[in-house]
Formats: structure tokens, C-alpha cells, sequence
């Protein structure tokens, strides 16, 4: 999401809806007898505006829901969300007359500030991390599949290895052949059948065995050896003067794999940042919204 | 009958008058060697291995020349055997030794009598330009290198089998036998009967071993073939020598004798019985629903019918298309073949899958054939007629309707129209039209697909792929014009041609035909005229690597606002039965990423070889597939993108092992992107929230690429 | 890199198409947490309504005297008909009467418009300034009376309260009671009193009532005060929050003796003149009944009273006592009453005069309360700054709204200065009772 030239339209209702909302507070709580209050026929139409504000920003997730439903683009909703969500807590603050009363209130109120807050800051994470992430992960697969795709990506290394030494040991030669993906790293490393000594050919397995494969296996594991891309690029020089010059293609590709398993290393992390926060805007709001309703009708019988 | 009296090697001989010498000879135990000469031919006197001394000044060719009274002739003589051993000399020293026919059978004529004569190395060099082998034909080698011009083949072919396909070509050292006007053996009008082969006496002519494998059956005797009517002017040897291709199969009672979707290289052909053919697939798209959206079901994928949730893309095909003498209808998918009728072709001559399931209705006899079997029936005339006949019985009326343009018309025209169609075959890559032609024919394709194309400046165009039900050449109708693109074969091509002046006398009958036609020719041109416009700006290298030049809509994802929420792929599976037809992943380009989903290419590679038709463009953007696809998977493999997935879902069959029981059996369905026409911007773009998904024609998407000053207008 | 491509079709196929059905990881966790959450929420008051339970939703704490059925919502929260339970003016009437604040009143605002609860006040009396001024804004248009009677646009004390009535030009005090403060109380020289000079302080004639200490400077006839002595001042007040009025014969007696003959120790009684007259008569006639022989005794001339021709000597007692008593009527009325008081002659110079009223005022401002007690730790003079050069009874002495605002301003270092402080609206003089039917049980309940 940008915040671009595009939400000036929304800005300027906003501001002015404010404004407006402002003027009215301040002629109405001067002039209260008792103050401003929350019942009181100003009060109930800010709180009725606030809560439909409210309402509103929560039924955008409703409206994911039924995306194909034509009532108006996900994106117009998205907006109205994000400026009408904002503007609804000065609206709901002249509403309670910038008072907290009891414990209802005062949890909704606690509540409200939180959901606008992790709101705010939800939005610029969303301004900012998109193109973190684009420039940072050129790799970048769906975060879901992730772990589908990680073992794809094992399997590949794994049959980039068997290619040139055999069934890696401890699995049966039919295990060794199921692979999915690509054919090229075959045909490239059985040309290098024909040359390589077969104590070569061990001493690689044997290598990949212990310094690459655990990794590939659970890239996720803290304090992994080739986990940090530095540390990666240093043992991948190591190994390529350790082992013999034929297996160096192999080698390249499976540095190239285990880059792109650290780019979906950072792309989990930019993931989580750029959707953590909602795990406090949502559920809090559902409960603001739960709360805000059970307050309107039990404030409005009392 | 008057007699002749002569001697032969001191031997007198009376044979009656006409006789040739050689076969006075014969006929008195005394064998002269020949070449050229044959039994059953007429004899040529070309060879001259057969040369006597007949007491003339030069030998005489004892296969031609006739018994005189008086003649002495030599058979043995220095003079002859001489001529005769340098004769064999100078064909052997071309001949490429040991020839095909001695390697597989040790009976190379001119080898043989090589040997015999005691010849081992030949003086003379061997001929510097060579001459070259024919592959074209699916049964037979031709080594022009072997040829000893004996022109056995040729009579053969004459007057044998009175085909009238060889003859000879050229003069002197660039003589050769050739195929109709010297065209490659399998182009020609060659019926693959095989004398030419059985009657070659080196290995000019070989049977090719195409097949090795035995099919499984019961093998048919040669005599039994013979007896069929479409087997009758074939060699004998020749199905002989093919005789592990074709078997006869036995079918009980509802046996299924071939599965749609399953690949296959035979083609079956009805003895006895009646077969039903039908899709087993259901007539349906899968909805998938659940998962996450409904907050406690599972995931489940179901078959969704036309009646229950028509969906937008579907056309108005009364008949699906199948490899078979009859289309399917689609209301009910189901339909009959009797004796006679031919099923498969398209399976066993271009390697398809199977495009239905056919089962045997009664008890069935029927003959399975390899490929190169039935090439050698499907050039016999009578079959040929036979199947032809079928067709324009029981197939072509349907197609002919399906034509917009003749959709209309009455039963009288058409009626009329169908006893003046022509069924035409072409081979893989022949140029049916070309653009330029003079248009005089409409084609509707029976079999096989064409490319309609157009030239264009770094390559061709492709302006469609045309299966079975396709028809091109409408303006040829019209007599007058010129093919506006070239039509090509892709495969083995068969075409319903109706010929202009036809047609023209029969518009004369029905005038409103007349601007049906021009309209339709209209629109065509348009569209044509449309596409190429599009088409016009040059490419840039960045853009062709990951070809997308060749997108007409591109699905793409501006990074920097996409927050990765999926909203795109739920939204895109909601509209379309909660199957997905995007994914968020491929290349990317620039800063947006061209997700995976149907880019409606020019050139729509998906659409060849489906073997019932059902992925089509609908008008000239949005590539749809039908309801009746079999999920043969062929466009998914075809398509160089990965943009059209198999949906897998389960039907409960009969388990093959325990006919009585029901098993779950995993079937697929070909998805891809539809555009979302009936709406006013595809659904994907519509959900978006932030305002990041995009379908655009990328060259005006990325006009700024070349024009670097509008980069400020990009933003 | 040797033989690791990416195309297109190779990374979409690594796909499986049906990830987005299932949620994982942060969206499953939002998923269930919003459920947790709003379930909780809604759980926890829908037991509180189901339970009974008004804890959750109380706007407030209840004002500090109402704590005692604070909990119990249905005491002021009466069901009516409809939906709305909002606490309507039945409620309060049931504890309390608020009167009406006058006729005039275009529109009667109900009990909660300025009494609000639920803020946990300690008095629930104390109103805003807005609860007032939504009517003495603009008292025109809320007034019946055209023009209103009063200051038609008052908006709070600190700046827009008009001067008190009686400070304002053509007021004076109606006091009678002739009285020079700045002779009485004059810091350099004091005044003369019965045993020397004295410094009177305010505090020694302006008392509240039930201060009962000595007169400090001589004998006063102390008069019990009553807890209502004095008129009746406005009930509900506290009753020392205004001083008692000043009375001769608390604060003046001691020094102004009211003798009428060297003869007599005695004063008059400080009565009308007709007790006074025979007081003299009876007391004259008394005495020369004693001392018959005191007839013909001729008095020196009393200088206090004013020159005038030399009565004869009188033959008997009736001419001595009427001789005397004509004397003291002049000592008295001519010098000594007057002195203090207004004596007119509506029946002619020779009968008894007429005293007029004292009209002395205890309550200056009729419409507003003021508690000296509350101000007792502040010097007299601070406040009531012209006395010390007062030298008419007619001088106003009640200090100014100003000497009010130097405290009582709006702010927080300042005094209360909202309108309740001073003003009531309910017109208390309608009170009626209560009659209540809540049972203890009912209230402790």
C-alpha cells in the first residue's frame, strides 16, 4: 500500500469531517449544563457516526470476504478504512466528552487507543516494507509455500548430489531418484560422472551430507553454519578449494540454493514485520467492536 | 500356335512363337541371371545383365528379345559372361555394400549375383555426388544409393497395382525413380501397398521396422486381411513383413477398449459389434470450496455442471469435437460406432491423447492398428471413400451447422452442400494456402490442426490454431480475393474443401448466404487487421526475454504496494469456483511482478493438440476452456508459462479389478484465466486493496521503457 | 551459476494451488485470537447482564452520598414502559424535592440536566456554570417577563456578574440607626467609653448569632441570643453565616446609657416611646412619692439638653413630675434617642415622636448566600474595605463583586467560583416534604 497523492480526496473529507465535528463539540460542550455527555443528542450522534466509523472499518474484513460481491472496489473500502478509522477516534472522544466514566468505557476507550495505534503504525509499516521486501528478496515465493518450496529446493540439491556421487547413503536408490524440478542440473553433473575419482566423489558426499544438507533440512534453525550469507560465501570458497575442480558447477548451484533458502530466510522475517501488527489491530478491534456494541444498547436503555 | 525352333548352347529348343528367349531358356533348365526382369512384369530389357550372344553384332537382352527360328544362342559364352561380370562390376561399384535388403534379409539380388560371379572388389570408383535416401514414407526406405534403376518398382507400381505413382525422373547420371513429381515418398499419392518394396531387388526399397514392440492380441493372418476390403490391393509381403502392427482385439459387453485422456498410438477399427463413445468426464467445471474461507469446513473439490452454475466463458458448441466418424453432441455426450467405422486417427497418426472413452456395447471384433498400418489403409481409395463417406453421413452435417455462417441455412442447402465437399489430407507442415493465393476454396478441418498465420517482422504471427470443427477460408467463398494469412498443417491435417465454384452456383439458390459470408469475411478481416495493429511496435530485448512480446494482457503486481495478502488469488478462486487462476509468483520485471496467469499469447501454444477442443478464444483476446475438457493435460504442457493448472477431483468409478465395487478415482480439469469479460475489470484487479494488481497490454504498459522521458508519467 | 535457471513455469509449478484455502501462521493467529477476544468481551458482559451485574457497565462512581444503593441501578434507573430506562425526574423526587426555581421560567430543565451523577462528585449539588447560564445567558428568551428583571446576561462569575443590587448607583442602606463607623472606629484616636478610650473592633457589635462573649468594654445587657434571634433569616442557611444584627442592647448599651435624670441610675427602657414615657412617668412620680421634699429642688440645667426658657418652679409633685418628665422627654427625644435614631412628629411637636424602623439589613444579598463562617479566617476590614471611612448610615458596606472575584475566580488556585456557590435555583422557600416510603431494608438492600 501507498499512501500517495491518490488518498488526497480522503484526506481533505476527513479534515473537514473533523473540523466540522470539532466546531460542534466545542459550541455543544461549552453550552452543556451538565457537561458533555454521551446521551445527550449530540453525544448520541457522534456516537452513532463513531461506532458506524467503527463498523465500517471493521466490515473491510468482512468485505474480503466476498470479494467478488460488487459493492464497491476492495480498494475504496481499504481507504474509507484507513482515513474514516482515524477520524472516528477524536469522533467517538467527542462523543465521551474526553471522559473515561466507568469500566466498560474505560476498557473500550484503552482498547480504542490500542486498535488506532497498532492502526497507524500498521499503515506506514505497510507504506514502507512492500518495497523493503521487493528490493531485498528478489527470490521472493509465497510465504505460505514456503516450506513446500524449501523442500523442493532440497530435493533439488539433493539430486544435483546424487547426480554425481550416487544414492546418498542410508537411502534407497529409488528414494534418491524422486525429485521434482528441473532436469538441466542432471544432465550437467552427469557429465561429470565420467572423470571424478570415486574417494572424491565420497569425500563430496560425505561433505554435503554434514555441512549442507542440515541446513537445507531446517534453514530455520538458529546459529546454522551457512544461515548467515558471509559465513555461507566462506565455506562455499573453502569447499571449493577442498574438493576436487569438476564438482565445482555442483557447488555453485547449491551456494545458489542456499541463497535464495537465506532470501526466504529474510522474507519470513519482513513477512512477520509486515503483518505481526495485525494480530493487535484485529482481534482488538473485534472486541472493541463486540463491546462498542453491547454498550450502545445497554447505554441507551440507561 | 505356331512354334520356334532354336538352339541354346548347343541345346534345340520349341517353344512356341512370342517367346522370349530368356524364357526359352528357362523353360529348358537353362538359367540365364537377370536384374530388371521379374515374372510378373512386363519385361523392360534395361539391366542388360541378361545379355546372350544371339550371333548379332551386339548381345541381345534375352528378357525382351523374342525366339526366332534358327537363333543360336550363347548363354555361357566368354564374350557373355564377360559383359555380364563387368555389367555387375559397374552396379556394384555405386552400390552401398552390404545394402539394406542384405542386412536384414542376405538376399540383395545384385549382391547375390556379385558373389555367384565371383566379384569381391569393383574397378571402378564410385560415384562422387550422392544420391540420397527418402524417409517420407512410414513404411518403406527408399536408398536412391541401392537403386540400380531397374525399373521394377515402376512396373510394379503400374502395372501391378495400377496406382501409377513412380516413375522415373532426370536423364544420365541424375536419373532416379521418383514419387509422383518427385516428391518426397510419404507426400505422395503412395498407397503404401508395398509392391514397389516386394518388388526391388536390392535394398532401394526396404520395409521399415517402425514399431518393435508386439501389440498385444491376437495376430491377424495375412490371408484373413486380404479378405478385407480396404487390405485387397496390398502386398502381401508387406503386411507380411508388418505384421506385428495390427491385431485383432476381442471386446465382451461393456469392456472399455480405450480411456480418454490416455495416450496412445493405435487406432481401432470395427469388424463386428457396436461400440459407444462418450466422455466419461463429467460435462462439468470443479468448485473447490472451503479451507479457510468458511470458517469450519474443509476443503473440498466438486464437479459443478452447466445447469447448476453456468459460468461466463462457455460458448454455444453444440458438438464436441472427437477423434472419431461422429462428434459427440453435448447436451449428451454419447454416441454409437458400428462395423466399418474408424476410431483413433488423430491418437495413432499425431501421438494424442485419446480424445473419449469408448466401450463396447456388444461383443466386439476389432482390428488395433500401428501407425504404419494405418497409413498403408488409410491411402487405399476404397477405404478412403469409405471413411469419407462415413464422415459426410454422419459427421459433417454437424460440422457444417457449427459454422456460423451456415448455421442458419436450411436442410435443403445443406444437403445439397454436403455431396459437393471434398476430403482432403495434408502432412506435418504442409502449406494448405498461402497469403497471396487466389482464394478458391472454404476448408472446414476434420482432423489435426492448422496454424493460421500471418508474416510479420521477426517471425510470423500467429493469428489462430485451428482444430477439428475450425474452418478457415471463407473469403475463398466468395470467389474472389486473396488468402489474407497461411494456413499450415501442424500434424496430419484433414479438411472438408468446398470449392468456390460450388458454392457459388448453390448462393445463387440462396442469396442471404451470400451476406452471411461477407459479413463473417468482414468481421474476420477485422479482427485480423486488429491484432496486427496491436502487434506493430519492435521489441525490446529485456521484453522478449521473458516473452513478454508475445502477451496480449499481462497480470501484473506492483511490488512496492503489494502487501502480499492474497486478496488477488482468494478473490480470483471466488469468482471461478475456488479454483485460482493466478498465482503470485514468476519473474519479475522491473518493479512488478508478472504473476502466473493466462497472458491470452498470439501465438496460443496451449491450444494445439487438445483432442476434443475445448480451450478456444473466444473473440480475440480471452482464452476460455470448455466444459468438456478431459484433462488430458496437452495446453498445460504446452503452455510455456505454467498458466493453466489441472485441477484434480474425484469421481467414484469402477474399481477394474472388482467390477462390482466403487473406487475413488483422480480425474483433472484444465483451468486458466478468463479475463473476467462479463465484468468491467477482472476480478483480481478489483479486489485488490491497495491498488497493486494491474492487467495491462504490455506494450503500452511499458511504453516508457522506450520513451525514458515519460518515465515521470509512469509515476 | 551453472545450471540453476528460473523461468516462469518452473517457479509457478512449484506452487500447490490450494495454499490460500487454509490459513497458517499470522493469519490463523488473527483468526483465533479475534474469536478468543470478542468472545471474551461478549462472554464477560453478557454474564454481567444475565448475573445482574452492574459493575461493567457503570458510567461512573455514584456521588458520594449516594454510595449507599450506588450498586443498584434500578434505584434511580426506574423501568418505564419503554425501552429506555434512563433516569427520569420520578426517580429523584422520590429522596428529594426540588422546588421550582421561579414562574418566570420558560422551560424547566429535568433533575439530571445539571445534576449529574455517575462523576463521583461529592456533592451532587455542585452545578456547573453552564446548568445557570444555559438560561442567564440570554435571559431574554428565557424569561416570561419581558424585559427580564434581572441581569439579562450573565455567563460566570469572573467576568460577567453584575455588581450586587445594593452596591449599584441608587442604592443606600435603608438603616435608620444613625451610625458614623469611622467615628466609632477610628485606629488612631478610638473612641470614649465608659471606662476610657477603646478601640472597637468589627467583631465587637457584628456578631453571628450564639456568640455570646462579654462586652468587652463595659456592661452590656447581654440578650440570649436565640438561634433565631433576629428576623428569620432564609431557611436551610447556616445559621451563623450571617452576623446577628447589631442590637442596642448588646452593642450599644454599654456606652450609650440611656439615663434621663441625674437622679436615676437607670436607662429608659430601650422600648417604643409610649413604654418610654410612662417608664419616665412611673419612675418620676415613684420617686417624688419617696421624697416629697425634693418638689421644689431646682435642678442645675442639664447641659446635655438644649437651652430653653427656665420652667417655674413646681408647686406639687404632679407639677414637679410633669416639670421633669418634660425635661427628660427633651433629654431624650431631642437628644439622646436621636442621637441614634429618626424621630418624626406626625401628631405634632408636643406628642410623642415616631421612631422610625431600624430597617437594619441582615441579609444585603437576598439571592445569593454567604457564610461568614466560611470566611471568618479573613480580616473584616479586607473585605469590607469602606467601613473604616464610612461615615453615613446610608453607606453601603457591603464590599463589591470585585473584592468577591479577588478570589473566587475561575482556575484552579483560586476559590469556588461557579454559581452554586452563592445562588440556589431551587426556590427552597416551596420545600415540601418528602413523604417517604422506602423501608430500610429496601434502601440497604
Amino acid at each position: 500500500m501507498r499512501i500517495d497523492k491518490t488518498h488526497k480526496p480522503w484526506l481533505v473529507i476527513s479534515v473537514a469531517l473533523l473540523v466540522l465535528g470539532l466546531i460542534l463539540y466545542i459550541v455543544y460542550a461549552v453550552g452543556a449544563p451538565g457537561g458533555p455527555r454521551g446521551g445527550s443528542a449530540l453525544g448520541l450522534t457522534f456516537g452513532i457516526i463513531g461506532y458506524a466509523m467503527m463498523l465500517y472499518a471493521g466490515a473491510l474484513g468482512a468485505r474480503k470476504k466476498v470479494p467478488t460481491w460488487r459493492l464497491g472496489k476492495t480498494k475504496t473500502w481499504m481507504r474509507g478504512h484507513l482515513w474514516l478509522g482515524l477520524i472516528s477516534l477524536p469522533i467517538i472522544l467527542f462523543h465521551a466528552g474526553f471522559s473515561w466514566r466507568g469500566p466498560l468505557t474505560a476498557i473500550m476507550m484503552w482498547l480504542f487507543f490500542i486498535v488506532i495505534i497498532s492502526g497507524v503504525l500498521g499503515a506506514a509499516i505497510q507504506h514502507f516494507v512492500p518495497s523493503m521486501m521487493t528490493t531485498r528478496v528478489p527470490m521472493e515465493t509465497i510465504y505460505e509455500e514456503i516450506p513446500h518450496v524449501r523442500k523442493q529446493l532440497c530435493d533439488e540439491a539433493d539430486q544435483l548430489v546424487v547426480a554425481v556421487c550416487g544414492p546418498l547413503k542410508g537411502e534407497t536408490p529409488a528414494e534418491a531418484e524422486e525429485v521434482t524440478g528441473s532436469d538441466q542440473p542432471v544432465a550437467a553433473a552427469t557429465a561429470l560422472l565420467v572423470d571424478i575419482e570415486q574417494e572424491d566423489r565420497m569425500r563430496f558426499r560425505e561433505i554435503y551430507l554434514t555441512k549442507v544438507r542440515p541446513y537445507l533440512e531446517d534453514p530455520e534453525k538458529p546459529n546454522a553454519e551457512l544461515a548467515s550469507p558471509r559465513r555461507s560465501a566462506e565455506v562455499f570458497d573453502s569447499l571449493r578449494r577442498l574438493l576436487v575442480p569438476q564438482v565445482r558447477g555442483v557447488l555453485d548451484d547449491l551456494e545458489n540454493i542456499c541463497e535464495e533458502e537465506h532470501q526466504l530466510s529474510r522474507q519470513i522475517r519482513i513477512y512477520r514485520w509486515l503483518h505481526g501488527w495485525l494480530l493487535v489491530h484485529v482481534p482488538l478491534s473485534i472486541a472493541l467492536l463486540v463491546l462498542g456494541g453491547v454498550h450502545a444498547v445497554i447505554a441507551l436503555r440507561y | 500356335m505356331a512354334e520356334v525352333h532354336l538352339t541354346i548352347d548347343g541345346m534345340p529348343v520349341t517353344v512356341p512363337e512370342g517367346t522370349t528367349v530368356f524364357d526359352a531358356a528357362r523353360m529348358n533348365g537353362i538359367p540365364i541371371p537377370t536384374l530388371c526382369h521379374q515374372q510378373n512384369e512386363t519385361p523392360a530389357g534395361v539391366c542388360r545383365v541378361c545379355v546372350v550372344d544371339v550371333g548379332g553384332r551386339v548381345l541381345a537382352a534375352s528378357c525382351v528379345r523374342p525366339a526366332e527360328n534358327n537363333m543360336k544362342v550363347s548363354t555361357n559364352s566368354d564374350k557373355v559372361i564377360g559383359a555380364r561380370r563387368t555389367l555387375v562390376e559397374m552396379l556394384m561399384a555405386d552400390h552401398p555394400v552390404p545394402c539394406a535388403r542384405q542386412k536384414h534379409s542376405g538376399d540383395c539380388e545384385l549382391e547375390t549375383l556379385a558373389r555367384v560371379e565371383g566379384i569381391t572388389q569393383s574397378r571402378f570408383p564410385r560415384r562422387l555426388s550422392p544420391r540420397g535416401q527418402d524417409n517420407s514414407s512410414l513404411v518403406i526406405a527408399v536408398d536412391h544409393e541401392a537403386c540400380i534403376l531397374c525399373d521394377r518398382c515402376i512396373r510394379g507400381c503400374d502395372e501391378i497395382r495400377h496406382n501409377d505413382v513412380l516413375g522415373r525422373r532426370g536423364k544420365g547420371f541424375m536419373a532416379g525413380i521418383a514419387f509422383d513429381h518427385n516428391q518426397p515418398m510419404g507426400n505422395s499419392n503412395c498407397v503404401s501397398c508395398g509392391e514397389c518394396m516386394v518388388s526391388c531387388p536390392t535394398g532401394a526399397l526396404t520395409n521399415k521396422s517402425v514399431v518393435k514392440t508386439v501389440l498385444p492380441g491376437e495376430p491377424v493372418d495375412v490371408e484373413d486381411l486380404l479378405q478385407l476390403t480396404y487390405f485387397q490391393k496390398v502386398s502381401g509381403t508387406f503386411l507380411e513383413l508388418n505384421k506385428n502392427a495390427i491385431v485383432r482385439r476381442h471386446f465382451k459387453k461393456g469392456e472399455i477398449v480405450c480411456r480418454e485422456g490416455e495416450y496412445g498410438s493405435t487406432a481401432f477399427y470395427i469388424v463386428e459389434g457396436q461400440a459407444q463413445v462418450y466422455l466419461a468426464t463429467p460435462m462439468a467445471h470443479v468448485k473447490t470450496q472451503g479451507g479457510a474461507s468458511g470458517f469450519l469446513s474443509n476443503l473440498t473439490s466438486r464437479l459443478v455442471g452447466r445447469q447448476q452454475a453456468r459460468r461466463e466463458e462457455e460458448g454455444d458448441r453444440r458438438s464436441i469435437p472427437i477423434d472419431a466418424p461422429v462428434d459427440l453432441p453435448y447436451d449428451n455426450p454419447v454416441a454409437t460406432l458400428g462395423p466399418g467405422d474408424l476410431f483413433g486417427e488423430m491418437t495413432c497418426m499425431s501421438l494424442y491423447p485419446r480424445s473419449a472413452t469408448v466401450r463396447a456395447a456388444t461383443d466386439c471384433v476389432m482390428l488395433e492398428m500401428l501407425r504404419n498400418v494405418l497409413d498403408i489403409i488409410q491411402r487405399n481409395k476404397t477405404l478412403k471413400a469409405q471413411l469419407d463417406a462415413n464422415y459426410k453421413k454422419r459427421a459433417l452435417d454437424d460440422h457444417l451447422r457449427s459454422v456460423p455462417m451456415f448455421s442458419t441455412l436450411s436442410p435443403e442447402f445443406i444437403d445439397v452442400l454436403r455431396h459437393k465437399v471434398e476430403l482432403v489430407r495434408y502432412g506435418k507442415g504442409d502449406v494448405i494456402c498461402r497469403q497471396g493465393d487466389i482464394a478458391d476454396s472454404f476448408y472446414l478441418v476434420r482432423m489435426g490442426f492448422v496454424k493460421v498465420s500471418e508474416p510479420h517482422p521477426g517471425g510470423e504471427l500467429v493469428l489462430a490454431y485451428l482444430g477439428r470443427g475450425g474452418y478457415f477460408g471463407e473469403i475463398g467463398l466468395l470467389g474472389e480475393g486473396r488468402r489474407t494469412a497461411t494456413c499450415t498443417a501442424l500434424d496430419h491435417v484433414e479438411l472438408v474443401r468446398i470449392h468456390a465454384e460450388e458454392f457459388q452456383q448453390m448462393v445463387e439458390q440462396f442469396p442471404e448466404v451470400r451476406r452471411n459470408l461477407e459479413h463473417l469475411a468482414y468481421e474476420r478481416t477485422e479482427q485480423n487487421r486488429q491484432r496486427l495493429a496491436t502487434a506493430t511496435s519492435i521489441p525490446l530485448d529485456s521484453f522478449l526475454a521473458q516473452g513478454l512480446m508475445e502477451a496480449q494482457s499481462l497480470l501484473v503486481m506492483d511490488l512496492e504496494r503489494c502487501t502480499r495478502c492474497d486478496q488477488c488469488v482468494r478473490a480470483c478462486a471466488d469468482a471461478h469456483d475456488g479454483v485460482t487462476r493466478l498465482v503470485r509468483e514468476g519473474q519479475r520485471f522491473d518493479k512488478f511482478l508478472v504473476a502466473t496467469s493466462c497472458r491470452h499469447c498470439r501465438d496460443p501454444l496451449c491450444m494445439v493438440g487438445c483432442p476434443v477442443g475445448s480451450i478456444r478464444r473466444r473473440n480475440s483476446l480471452e482464452v476460455i476452456i470448455e466444459d468438456w475438457c478431459i484433462g488430458c493435460g496437452m495446453c498445460a504442457r504446452n503452455c510455456p508459462y505454467g498458466n493453466i493448472n489441472m485441477h484434480p477431483f474425484e469421481v467414484m468409478e469402477q474399481d477394474p479389478a472388482a467390477p462390482a465395487r466403487q473406487i475413488a478415482v483422480t480425474k483433472h480439469k484444465a483451468t486458466s484465466c478468463d479475463l473476467c469479460t462479463e465484468h468491467a475489470e477482472p476480478t483480481c484487479v478489483y479486489a485488490c486493496p491497495h491498488d497493486a494488481a494491474h492487467r495491462v497490454e504490455p506494450n503500452e504498459f511499458f511504453r516508457w521503457l522506450k520513451e525514458p522521458s515519460q518515465t515521470e508519467a509512469r509515476h | 551459476m551453472a545450471g540453476r535457471t528460473r523461468t516462469t513455469k518452473k517457479l509457478a509449478q512449484r506452487i500447490n494451488l490450494n495454499y490460500f484455502k487454509e490459513l497458517h501462521g499470522i493469519p490463523r493467529w488473527r483468526r483465533i485470537l479475534s474469536a478468543i477476544l470478542g468472545g471474551l468481551g461478549l462472554i464477560w458482559l453478557v454474564w454481567a447482564v444475565a448475573s445482574g451485574n452492574p459493575k461493567p457497565f457503570n458510567a461512573g462512581p455514584v456521588a458520594h452520598s449516594h454510595s449507599m444503593f450506588g450498586q443498584k441501578c434500578s434505584a434511580c434507573h426506574v423501568s418505564t414502559a419503554s425501552y429506555s430506562q434512563a433516569v427520569t425526574d420520578k426517580a429523584c423526587l422520590a429522596c428529594h424535592d426540588g422546588p421550582i426555581h421561579h414562574a418566570e421560567q420558560t422551560f424547566v430543565p429535568a433533575c439530571a440536566d445539571c445534576h449529574v451523577e455517575h462523576k463521583g462528585v461529592y456533592k451532587m449539588a455542585s452545578t456547573s456554570d453552564a446548568a445557570c447560564t444555559q438560561c442567564h445567558a440570554d435571559l431574554g428568551a428565557k424569561d416570561k417577563n419581558s424585559p427580564p428583571k434581572f441581569e439579562a446576561k450573565i455567563s460566570g462569575f469572573d467576568k460577567s456578574h453584575p455588581e450586587f443590587l445594593m452596591l449599584r448607583s441608587g442604592h443606600t442602606d435603608p438603616g435608620t440607626i444613625k451610625f458614623n463607623h469611622q467615628v466609632h472606629m477610628d485606629p488612631k484616636k478610638g473612641i470614649r467609653g465608659p471606662h476610657g478610650q477603646v478601640q472597637l473592633k468589627c467583631v465587637d457589635c457584628h456578631r453571628p448569632p450564639g456568640a455570646n462573649e462579654a462586652w468587652p468594654y463595659g456592661t452590656a445587657e447581654i440578650v440570649q441570643a436565640s438561634m433565631t434571634s433576629g428576623p428569620v433569616l432564609s431557611p436551610g442557611l447556616p445559621s451563623r453565616a450571617y452576623m446577628a444584627p447589631v442590637n442596642y442592647q448588646e452593642h450599644c448599651s454599654a456606652c450609650h446609657t440611656l439615663q434621663f435624670d441625674k437622679r436615676f441610675q437607670d436607662s429608659v427602657p430601650h422600648k417604643e416611646p409610649k413604654v418610654v414615657y410612662d417608664f419616665v412617668v412611673k419612675k418620676l412620680t415613684e420617686y417624688i412619692a419617696q421624697h416629697p421634699d425634693q418638689v421644689h429642688v431646682v435642678d442645675e440645667p442639664d447641659k446635655r439638653i438644649p437651652s430653653r426658657p427656665t420652667p417655674p418652679i413646681p408647686r406639687n409633685a404632679q407639677e414637679w413630675v410633669a416639670y421633669k418628665l418634660s425635661d427628660a422627654q427633651l433629654l431624650l427625644w431631642r437628644k439622646a434617642c436621636k442621637e441614634c435614631h429618626s424621630l418624626s412628629y406626625p401628631q405634632g411637636d408636643e406628642k410623642l415622636p415616631e421612631v422610625a424602623k431600624a430597617q437594619i439589613t441582615t441579609r444585603w444579598l437576598p439571592h445569593a448566600s454567604f457564610d461568614h463562617e466560611a470566611h471568618q479566617m479573613v480580616s473584616c476590614e479586607s473585605c469590607h474595605t469602606k467601613t473604616m471611612n464610612s461615615k453615613e448610615t446610608s453607606d453601603v458596606l457591603v464590599p463589591g463583586v470585585q473584592v468577591c472575584q479577588e478570589c473566587h475566580r475561575s482556575g484552579s488556585n483560586a476559590a469556588e467560583a461557579r454559581c452554586f456557590e452563592c445562588h440556589t435555583y431551587h426556590d427552597w422557600g416551596k420545600e415540601k416534604h418528602v413523604n417517604g416510603t422506602f423501608t430500610v431494608k429496601q434502601l440497604t438492600d
